[in-house]
């Protein structure tokens, strides 16, 4: 079985730990269906409008809105899920208000282990099902930004603890439907994203793991992020390693010169790629080993992360890299048919 | 950009606003460096002679090997300091670590505030428990929080740090006590037990409904056993409160006073600036005294603007100007000064990016705040050397 090609799916995780590009990743996946011309629906979690910066669309609340053609964005608060959630069964505003919004009752509810998190996952698994007047689904796309590792694993796996714990009610039969989803290939990949240093790519191996044989829900990619492209070739590396040193003994020497070395900050700036691509490259060859997952490496970009711009290039890279993937004739399809199941 | 111009009084200000505090906490967004930074400003405060300990909660083995042990536990070690020696320094103090292990944490919680070892097993084993433990917003943070107090209360140190765990709303930290009190309250509790103590009342000033009808719907939701069960654990484990808005109060009096400094950690990109500014605004709001900013991970500024301007041709001749060796006849010399001219600019952007995020970051805090800027190092920091690159970048020695 080749690697699917993750386009075909509708349900999208991203995970990772902090700091890593999650985010920005997620949106730039997000703005690469839609460009696609799929409707497409990018959901944050409970976070401060990382998006709303991004896209400069303004706040974006707990109301869906259009952030760019065909892609739409919401920042899912647990209160306002569970809101939406309860007004769906009991109907009546006002019944609503004196049940959950209750003092006494509400602080009950905060202590009801993972509710936060099942109304929220509930919200995305209600959006993937959703259909329009005439029967088709509302979105083609759906994409959550999960909470970072450690908080992430827990979050995911809350439907699984919740069907171990209770075995009747509403919230039971709303973690098995959410389950169902999060385990079926067809419909749902989680993505990981990391950096290629030591911490980061540690914990997605873990985490890799852990998705896998714990929760067993399909991984789609490894994202590996900010990778700095090799500018020098070997044996340019190996003579600008040479004059470094040389010019850092002159200088240990007490030669003034060595320091006003016209080439002085630029050996230093080639030394500091050179020593980041060598890293690098050791942390991308151990998760090609061990992440047992297809990996598409995204570039470093030496403008600001953070702009639309940067979103926009990496959505183009996605669109070229992620179809690749699918092509059995690759190397990392190879690769992930030889680990599938 | 003024500020960078005056990097040293700013270090030695933040030195001895530290040297006077007996708790300082490292806040920031996760990926920032907060444990590194916790690390070093416990490392220097035991190079100048205090007994100090780091609290982390990450379990970053390569600091644990930098600092010259295997790893951390959550029993706590001394760090051997003699090795900085070889570093030409002379450390007067000690150095302790420990890694706050949150599901520990709230264990200790449940044995040292259990009324009787029946209680005590009965909240270890139920089943709810460990999701409690640790899941329930609030509950780990609110652990840490008594760990960090009784440790104060013990007196053994001089000096603790703690690096906080990165959440997106790092304040649960602070605002943890409050949470918990209020989710587990005697009157939430009362409800399960007293179903007339809803009745009688009109909640938010919304009409009043039956109880059995809240308790049905309710039960309807998360299905009966489980509200059942849960209501007989919370009422178990309410024994454990016995006291607990005082000691809550006690926390809180510890991070509001003059003995705890705040430091807030960040990355130079805009977007965790932004993150940083909004925790600094909480704990400002709240009257936490917050000491300084730490800046990691900034571009240096390697080349200067007139030297970017040079042609290829020209950094080429200089690529062989003495003590250069000679380039290899392979390399062509105007081919490898255009990579290095590339490479340059390159970071010459990200350099400007960085100063200028820090300075709108500047603009938008106190005049008297400093604002600590660690360079990035071409490596990870896993050595001693490394360790002590950074705290000569945070403390310049003077």
């Amino acid at each position: 079985m080749s690697s699917p090609d993750l386009y075909n799916r509708r349900f999208f995780l991203f995970s990772g730990k902090g700091g890593v590009g999650k985010t920005t990743l997620a949106a730039a996946f997000a703005l690469s269906c839609a460009r696609q011309g799929e409707r497409t629906l990018l959901m944050e979690l409970n976070v401060k409008g990382k998006i709303s910066t991004l896209f400069g669309a303004g706040e974006v609340d707990h109301e869906i809105r259009e952030v760019d053609d065909n892609l739409f964005a919401v920042n899912v608060t647990p209160a306002a899920a569970m809101r939406e959630y309860a007004l769906m069964i009991l109907k009546i505003k006002l019944v609503y208000r004196a049940v959950f919004e209750n003092r006494i009752v509400s602080s009950f509810l905060k202590v009801i282990p993972g509710l936060n998190e099942l109304v929220m996952l509930g919200k995305a698994y209600y959006h993937v099902n959703e259909t329009d007047e005439a029967g088709r689904p509302k979105w083609d796309k759906i994409i959550v930004d999960a909470p970072a590792t450690g908080h992430g694993i827990f979050f995911l796996k809350i439907p699984s603890v919740i069907t171990s714990l209770v075995k009747s009610g509403l919230m039971f039969e709303e973690a098995q439907r959410i389950l169902d989803l999060l385990q079926d290939p067809e419909r749902t990949a989680i993505n990981l994203v990391t950096l290629a240093e030591d911490m980061p790519v540690n914990e997605t191996l873990e985490l890799a793991r852990v998705v896998r044989e714990e929760m067993g829900v399909p991984i789609g990619v490894v994202l590996a992020n900010a990778v700095y492209r090799p500018l020098f070739d070997e044996a340019q590396v190996a003579h600008l390693n040479e004059a470094h040193a040389a010019l850092q003994a002159a200088a240990d020497a007490g030669d003034a010169q060595a320091q006003t070395h016209p080439a002085a900050g630029f050996l230093e700036a080639a030394r500091f790629r050179n020593a980041r691509v060598a890293m690098q490259q050791e942390y991308l060859d151990l998760l090609r080993e061990q992440a047992d997952a297809p990996m598409i490496e995204v570039p470093f970009y030496f403008h600001d992360r953070m702009s639309f711009a940067t979103i926009d290039e990496i959505a183009a890279h996605l669109s070229r890299e992620l179809p690749a993937l699918a092509n059995p004739a690759e190397d990392a399809a190879d690769r992930s048919s030889s680990s599938a199941g | 950009m003024a500020r960078t111009d005056d990097e040293a009084p700013a270090s030695r200000h933040f030195e001895r606003v530290i040297s006077e505090r007996q708790v300082v906490i490292c806040v920031g967004s996760g990926g920032v460096g907060k444990t590194t930074s916790s690390a070093v400003i416990g490392l220097n405060a035991a190079i100048s002679g205090r007994r100090v300990l780091v609290m982390t909660i990450d379990p970053a083995r390569r600091l644990a090997n930098s600092l010259g042990i295997e790893a951390l536990g959550s029993e706590m070690q001394q760090i051997p300091l003699e090795r900085f020696k070889e570093l030409g320094l002379e450390p007067k103090g000690e150095l302790w670590a420990m890694m706050l292990d949150m599901k520990d944490s709230f264990d200790r919680l449940v044995q040292r505030h259990a009324p009787d070892p029946k209680t005590r097993d009965a909240i270890l084993d139920n089943r709810f428990y460990h999701y409690f433990s640790t899941s329930l917003a609030g509950t780990q943070e609110y652990a840490a929080s008594e760990r960090l107090h009784e440790l104060v209360e013990s007196g053994e140190f001089d000096l603790i740090v703690l690096d906080t765990p990165p959440t997106t709303h790092a304040l649960d930290f602070l605002e943890a006590p409050e949470r918990l009190v209020d989710a587990v309250s005697s009157r939430a509790l009362q409800w399960l037990y007293k179903p007339g103590v809803l009745s009688g009342r009109s909640g938010m000033g919304i009409v009043s409904l039956g109880t059995n009808y809240v308790m049905r719907t309710l039960g309807k939701f998360t299905g009966g056993e489980l509200l059942s069960e849960l209501g007989v654990f919370l009422k178990t484990f309410s024994s454990l409160f016995e006291g607990f808005e005082e000691r809550a109060r006690g926390v809180i009096d510890l991070l509001k006073s003059s003995a705890t400094g705040f430091v807030v950690v960040t990355a130079p990109d805009s977007l965790t600036v932004e993150e940083a500014l909004y925790f600094y605004e909480k704990l400002d709001r709240d009257a936490l005294h917050v000491d300084a900013f730490i800046v990691n991970r900034v571009h240096p500024r390697w080349v200067s603007e007139e030297a970017l301007a040079l042609p290829p041709e020209e950094l080429g001749t200089a690529l062989e100007a003495p003590p250069l060796p000679a380039l290899d006849e392979a390399l062509e010399p105007t081919a490898l000064a255009e990579l290095l001219l590339e490479n340059a600019s390159q970071f010459e952007l990200r350099a400007t990016q960085d100063a200028t995020s820090i300075a709108l970051m500047g603009d938008r805090l106190p005049k008297t705040m400093p604002i600590l800027q660690v360079p990035y190092f071409n490596r990870d920091i896993h050595s001693l050397a490394g360790l002590n690159k950074a705290r000569t970048a945070l403390f310049a020695d003077f």
